[in-house]
């Protein structure tokens, strides 16, 4: 019962932290990695114990080194830069030059 | 003649409160705002606050303009390309004209707010596309109270107020137009406290915020804001607690300061 349930409790573990690798929020892939190795690492010591050989450790173990590898990866390679910002730009150019018009209109009720 | 005397104080007063000592034209700071959790620090975008002087027929006004851009690795997931702006006084930090142009992951709208301080009105536009793309406008007039600024004059007017004079547990309330609704945000001023930032250690004035009658930010005293305690005022660090995690805004960069 309890080896089933570390079983399960891993191969979330795993799941998430694969996915969390994959997207921008890779850094806190390392929650569930660490999660599932420790699970990874029980089943394998009960197993042994029992003398079994559960596919599920390689499963796991194989999630967990993926997820590893993409976040190191991307914690080395990804440097914190914005991407284009020509839209961006375009918007305040033309944003200003309407509010020149804007202001043209408006009363101003102090000294400025 | 006494009462006129005691008027003539109290508008001189008021007059020399609401001078601008702080903000000079051309300032440019460069924020990157990340999410915490447990430590677990996720760079999300970068936000800039920068002022220019705007010259039109009649006069100079001084533009305050913000903006947030996801950093590239979001771009495919969640791409924010935010302008905020505000036209105001550079004398006095009062607002003549607000502009929200955002762009949200496929979500954009744009806000427009024209002031008319005497009639304590606020025409505002609504622009909003659909999913065809085409865009539709919704005008409204809005009634507003004698000190009812947008949210990027009122981060400006905070960083205005004469602060030294104040003591700790001391709070002021500020209305805020966003959405067409006015809202109030507390201030409450903590402690002083020297926190290290990308611009070296500074003594700061803590400051923490609350927005009434909404749950975005939770929590009492913890959603903080940390202005150097200087004749600047530089916003170094801001912290947001939401509801899983933390949300933070580091200062990377300040140039073009006033002193």
């Amino acid at each position: 019962m309890g080896k089933k349930l570390i079983i399960i409790l891993g191969f979330i573990a795993a799941v998430l932290a694969v996915i969390l690798a994959v997207t921008p929020f890779s850094n806190l892939a390392v929650i569930p990695i660490v999660v599932a190795f420790i699970c990874g690492l029980s089943i394998f010591f009960i197993s042994r114990k029992e003398k079994s050989k559960p596919k599920s450790i390689q499963y796991i173990f194989l999630m967990v080194i993926i997820a590893l590898v993409l976040t190191v990866y991307k914690s080395v390679y990804y440097t914190s830069e914005v991407g284009d910002t020509e839209q961006l730009e375009q918007r305040d150019e033309e944003n200003l030059e309407d509010s020149k018009e804007l202001l043209e209109d408006i009363d101003f009720d102090e000294d400025i | 003649m006494k009462k006129y005397v005691f008027v003539f104080t109290v508008l001189f007063g008021l007059h020399i409160t609401a001078q601008n000592n702080t903000i000079a034209f051309g300032e440019k700071l460069v924020f990157s705002a990340s999410y915490n959790m447990s430590g677990i620090l996720t760079d999300i975008a970068q936000v800039k606050m920068e002022t220019s002087e705007v010259k039109t027929s009649k006069s100079t006004l001084m533009r305050l303009k913000c903006t947030a851009a996801t950093y590239k690795k979001w771009d495919n997931f969640f791409k924010i390309r935010d302008l905020y702006e505000s036209y105001v006084n550079p004398k006095t930090l009062t607002p003549y004209l607000y502009k929200r142009d955002i762009s949200e992951g496929g979500y954009y709208k744009f806000m427009q707010y024209k002031y008319n301080h005497k009639a304590n009105l606020v025409k505002s536009l609504k622009r909003k596309k659909n999913k065809e793309g085409k865009t539709w406008d919704e005008n409204k007039n809005v009634k507003i109270s004698a000190s009812t600024k947008d949210i990027v004059s009122t981060l400006y007017h905070i960083r205005n107020l004469d602060i030294h004079k104040a003591s700790p547990g001391d709070q002021q309330d500020f209305t805020v137009l966003f959405d067409n609704k006015e809202t109030t945000i507390t201030l409450k001023y903590l402690s002083k406290e020297t926190i290290s930032t990308n611009i070296g250690p500074k003594e700061c004035y803590k400051l923490a915020l609350s927005l009434k009658g909404s749950d975005v930010l939770k929590g009492s005293n913890s959603n903080l804001l940390w202005l150097t305690a200087d004749k600047n005022k530089i916003p170094v660090y801001a912290k947001f607690k939401i509801a899983v995690g933390n949300g933070e805004l580091k200062i990377q960069s300040a140039t073009g300061l006033k002193h």
